[in-house]
């Protein structure tokens, strides 16, 4: 896999550029931008990796193995005890609601701390996009 | 380099930095006029440290650290350049964005720590869960705030609603909305005490600590599990956890080859400050350390990238780890012996 190729493209789509020390001509440091071919593999190994997450998730949300929940929950990056703190429900209540014929149940009270916390409509967070 | 004004009308001068933490100290430090550069405050909040902590996991994988415990730069640096600070975390979200507002308001430039995912000016790939991003806010702007990022080359603007997420974000290290502010900062600090200070404390904590997960020692305790990793848990995953390493290393704002670079730029500094040429000495051996730890991040992306085909190995990325804890111990050596013969 071309992991470089890939954190290349971002890098030259948002031109955002990180400080790098480095020695110039006359050995004083210097703060240079450029990034290193180390940074640019393992960055793209894990965009890589997040993106597979994300698209596996989509996957077994749609052959209903798991909820929408599980999608925007991989989506935001959280994991189950950063999501149950951050929506102040039970651990044990969200591993739940991470089953699709639970989280069908769910009152709109509850689906709308969810849908505060992963910054989506409670429209959203009962689907996920077909791609 | 941008100028920008701060509340109380006050020229900014907007310096690009490699790190967050030492980059918002320096810029507070330098708002009260004391000039001071990014790796000096490194330097003297003794920021440059290994751990590695297998037994802590985040997002499934081991930790492993180039730097000290995030805040602790900034305090050490306070402390030792005599500036006294307000620190404050909130429990209310509203309390704390009034009181972020009413300092504001005051004339007064703010340090926030943040998660860095919540913050929205930030392109995707930057985007990742971690909650010890620093920022400045300069002033508050219509419905949001004008923000010094250091880790950015010039200043850009942030949504209320963003910041209030970015500030009360749950999950390990929660910042709980913290905030610092220098009330009085002196004028003429004595920056050759506070050298010696920095320079002692991270003599201790790489070599002295008496547990074998940092310091030196963490170093080889990495060193020899990358070389088993291969056979150990697989390739694919031996590889994330590589992976993993190097990103630390070189990604999270560290200014190249895990921190050692910018270490190097503060003996530099230090070596002009104190007129001493072992100090110059030392600079280019860590530049030196430096060059091999960007090696090992090279050889690893070759692991990672080939999927095995090519000649580097586990091994191979794993010796060279272990030759820079050689060489870093025999570099605090002498750094711990040169530092007893300055005088402050």
């Amino acid at each position: 896999m071309e992991y470089d190729k890939i954190f290349n493209e971002l890098f030259d789509a948002d031109g955002l550029r990180k400080g790098y020390y480095k020695l110039d001509g006359q050995g004083k440091y210097v703060l240079d931008t450029n990034p290193t071919l180390g940074e640019a593999v393992v960055n793209g190994l894990m965009l890589t990796e997040l993106r597979t997450h994300l698209e596996e998730s989509r996957k077994a949300v749609h052959a209903g193995l798991k909820s929408p929940l599980f999608y925007y929950m991989e989506l935001r990056q959280f994991d189950l005890p950063t999501l149950a703190k951050s929506a102040g429900i039970a651990s044990f209540r969200v591993k739940r609601h991470l089953r699709p014929e639970i989280f069908a149940k769910l009152k709109p009270s509850v689906l709308e701390r969810y849908a505060k916390v992963l910054m989506v409509t409670q429209q959203e967070l009962k689907t996920v996009p077909d791609i | 380099m941008t100028t920008e004004v701060t509340a109380g009308g006050k020229p900014f001068i907007h310096h690009h930095s490699a790190h967050c933490e030492s980059g918002v100290t320096s810029a507070l430090f330098r708002d009260k006029g004391v000039e001071i550069s990014e790796p000096m405050i490194f330097g003297i909040g003794s920021g440059i440290f290994f751990g590695h902590l297998p037994f802590v996991k985040w997002v499934g994988l081991p930790i492993s650290t180039f730097r000290s415990h995030p805040g602790s730069v900034f305090r050490k640096a306070a402390k030792r350049l005599g500036g006294e600070f307000v620190t404050k975390r909130y429990r209310s979200v509203q309390k704390g964005m009034d009181e972020l507002r009413r300092v504001l308001a005051g004339g007064q430039i703010v340090g926030l720590t943040t998660n860095i995912y919540w913050l929205s000016y930030f392109p995707n790939r930057f985007r990742f869960q971690f909650n010890g991003h620093n920022i400045i806010i300069l002033h508050e702007i219509e419905n949001g705030f004008r923000v010094s990022d250091p880790v950015l080359d010039h200043p850009v603007d942030c949504l209320t609603e963003d910041l209030e997420r970015a500030r009360f974000a749950r999950g390990p290290l929660e910042p709980r909305g913290f905030m610092y502010y220098p009330l009085s900062v002196n004028p003429h600090p004595d920056l050759r005490a506070a050298c010696i200070a920095g320079m002692k404390d991270t003599c201790n904590m790489m070599l002295r600590i008496p547990l074998p997960i940092f310091g030196i020692r963490g170093m080889r305790f990495l060193a020899k599990r990358i070389m088993k990793s291969g056979e150990k848990s697989g390739f694919k995953e031996a590889a994330r956890q590589l992976g993993n390493i190097v990103r630390m290393q070189e990604e999270v704002g560290t200014g190249g080859a895990g921190f050692r670079y910018m270490y190097a730029a503060f003996l530099q500094e230090a070596a002009d400050l104190f007129g001493s040429d072992e100090l110059a000495e030392l600079s280019n051996d860590m530049t030196a350390i430096g060059d091999i730890w960007r090696e090992f991040a090279v050889v690893s992306a070759r692991i990672i990238k080939q999927r095995g085909q090519s000649d580097e190995t586990f091994a191979k990325a794993g010796g060279l780890m272990l030759i820079c804890a050689g060489r870093e111990k025999q570099l605090f050596k002498d750094l711990d012996k040169v530092t007893r013969k300055l005088k402050a």
